[in-house]
């Protein structure tokens, strides 16, 4: 195609065109992307680590995850099931993680045990400063595979699920 | 000018003198009224009972114009479509004229929306009917665009000439999808609240992008205030005009590409007139054994080449079998929209719109499932690997859908020529309907199964 004022003008019209689109979907996607003020909330101190006895979850409300200690390994372990978002509670009678929606099962470590999530409990990172826990709700570590065992054991008694 | 056009330089006749008959004097008020230079600049002609009349009407009248200003006859006959496409036009109108009724009293904030839903509820006068009526509507809405896509499916009226139509026709589909979705969270009560936290997680199940589309969609990690003013904008903003818009398109494409009738001989719905062999060929050594004949009126004539058989046709003489569209089929319309409407009446007299308690992030309800035009993905979900369940077989099934009029090349629109084409959808569709009715009905707590005589977990 020869470069005649014609081709000119009208490339030079599709250009500017493109040039708009570009700029309105930069506009759109500023507008529109995820609030950074809606995430869990920073980092959050939940105090020592003795306050959390091996085999128990103590819920974090600020946070909105389970502060779960499993054999002395200390998880943040985010109340979202990774299967479709319903809030995980503790059983206190079986000692898990049981989801009310769809029947997911988690042990205390918030490794995946039985139903559709396809993993474990997602994790957020937890560091000590001094004596205290703190636990990063911004970052997500991806929960375990299928696969993971390490915190496994026989429910420790009836299941709070109803009519189960 | 009139030297160069001295034909098109008269002036217009007067509208009277060209129309003697049309404004015929009669005595009376209203008489005199019709003959008013400002009743005339509204009503253009009067009600004439002849072809010529009612052909104006289409013509002059904005909204008559949708319709093409006559029809073929078969088009009338309820069970040509269903009127399955009209009845969904109707609902969409009901739930845009009851909408607006309802914004007056709903404000999109978590603090508000429940309680303006319990002030609709007790304090407004018609507000829990209204409420009811957009909420059945909706309903309502969303199983007569799938029956008008399963219909057009089984006529085969997808193909061509009318493949863009189908596709613009799966766009409404999905729109009308998201539209019934997003409404589905405003009362933010804790059915609306955990079947739409369902909903949009599935999104998260999409490779790559999907934490970014759910972000996007529900503005933020969890659903809250963002979700709810996002959705609440795309509710009463955003969709509205996509759909209108893509309506006219939708419309527009039915007038454009012909009503799907049944003609002549060949295929059911075919295109134009069918074509018909006249007489039977002359085998080609005969015709040119006698080279040169004298015909009845004394000329020669000389064959000089014999065409194939298939050119020696003629088109089967059209009957005119169309009726004009005002009023024959506009009667029809009115009379199925009052049934659409006294319809949806009935079922908001009936049946109350659920509200449950206040959405509470903290306390999941039991089971939570998703709105139930999703359900049957929900449960599909709990027998497959996400990537499966949740991604392959709704886009997959979408996607075959959209391309279908282009790779069905096979014209024959009778069920009894298109045996793979319609078991492979009936199958599915089957599938999703067994799918669907078991996660809406028979799942109960931690989704297990629970017959709905036992106990029912189904919620609208």
């Amino acid at each position: 195609m020869a470069l005649s004022r014609r081709n000119l003008l009208r490339n030079g019209w599709k250009a500017c065109g493109g040039l708009l689109a570009s700029a309105a979907a930069w506009t759109t996607w500023e507008l529109l992307r995820p609030l950074t003020t809606n995430a869990a909330g920073g980092k959050i101190k939940v105090g020592s680590a003795a306050d959390f006895a091996a085999g128990t979850a103590t819920y974090v409300r600020e946070g909105r995850f389970w502060l779960a200690n499993a054999d002395g390994h200390l998880f943040a372990l985010s109340q979202k099931c990774p299967h479709l978002g319903c809030r995980v509670p503790f059983c206190e009678s079986s000692g898990r993680f049981e989801c009310p929606c769809h029947g997911s099962t988690f042990d205390i470590g918030g490794e995946w045990i039985e139903g559709p999530s396809p993993r474990g409990m997602d994790r957020h990172p937890v560091s000590v400063d001094g004596d205290i826990l703190v636990v990063d709700t911004d970052k997500k570590i991806t929960g375990p595979d299928h696969g993971a065992k390490a915190f496994f054991s026989p429910a420790k008694g009836p299941s709070c699920r109803e009519g189960s | 000018m009139s030297d160069v056009l001295p034909d098109k330089a008269q002036p217009a006749p007067e509208r009277d003198a060209l129309e003697p008959d049309v404004y015929p004097v009669r005595e009376g008020i209203f008489a005199r009224v019709r003959h008013t230079e400002t009743w005339r600049s509204v009503f253009r002609h009067p009600h004439l009972d002849t072809p010529r009349g009612r052909a104006l009407q289409s013509f002059s009248n904005v909204f008559l114009h949708i319709y093409p200003v006559k029809v073929p006859a078969r088009v009338l006959r309820f069970r040509y479509s269903w009127r399955l496409g009209y009845i969904a036009a109707v609902l969409f109108g009901i739930l845009v004229v009851t909408g607006v009724y309802l914004m007056f009293f709903y404000t999109p904030s978590v603090t508000s929306a429940y309680g303006d839903m319990q002030q609709l509820r007790t304090g407004v006068g018609f507000g829990q009917l209204v409420r009811n009526v957009h909420r059945w509507s909706a309903h309502l809405m969303v199983l007569v665009v799938v029956a008008h896509l399963v219909r057009v499916f089984l006529a085969g009226a997808y193909k061509r000439p009318r493949q863009f139509n189908w596709v613009v026709g799966l766009g409404l589909l999905v729109i009308t999808l998201i539209f019934s979705f997003t409404g589905y969270l405003l009362p933010w009560d804790q059915l609306s609240y955990w079947a739409v936290t369902v909903g949009t997680n599935l999104v998260d199940y999409v490779p790559v992008i999907g934490n970014l589309l759910s972000g996007l969609l529900i503005g933020g990690e969890q659903i809250g205030q963002a979700t709810l003013v996002r959705f609440y904008a795309l509710h009463v903003a955003v969709l509205p005009g996509a759909l209108g818009l893509l309506l006219m398109v939708h419309i527009w494409r039915v007038r454009k590409d012909g009503f799907a009738v049944k003609r002549g001989g060949i295929g059911a719905f075919s295109e134009g007139a069918s074509e018909v062999a006249m007489d039977p060929p002359v085998p080609a050594e005969t015709a040119m054994a006698e080279t040169a004949v004298v015909t009845e009126d004394g000329r020669r004539v000389r064959l000089l080449g014999v065409v194939d058989r298939e050119s020696v046709t003629a088109e089967e003489r059209l009957t005119d079998d169309t009726v004009f569209t005002w009023p024959h089929m506009l009667v029809r319309h009115v009379v199925v929209g009052l049934g659409v409407a006294a319809t949806v009446l009935a079922l908001g007299v009936a049946f109350a719109a659920p509200l449950k308690d206040i959405a509470n992030p903290n306390l999941t309800p039991e089971p939570a499932k998703a709105p139930w035009y999703f359900v049957g993905l929900q449960e599909l979900l709990n027998h497959f690997d996400p990537l499966v369940a949740g991604i392959l077989v709704p886009t997959g099934v979408l996607a075959v859908l959209a391309v279908l009029p282009y790779i069905d090349r096979n014209p024959a629109t009778e069920a009894r020529n298109r045996k793979v084409a319609i078991s492979a959808f009936v199958i599915i569709l089957v599938l999703a309907v067994v799918l669907t009715v078991v996660g809406l009905a028979f799942r109960g707590p931690g989704w297990k199964f629970v017959p709905p005589w036992d106990h029912n977990y189904i919620e609208m």
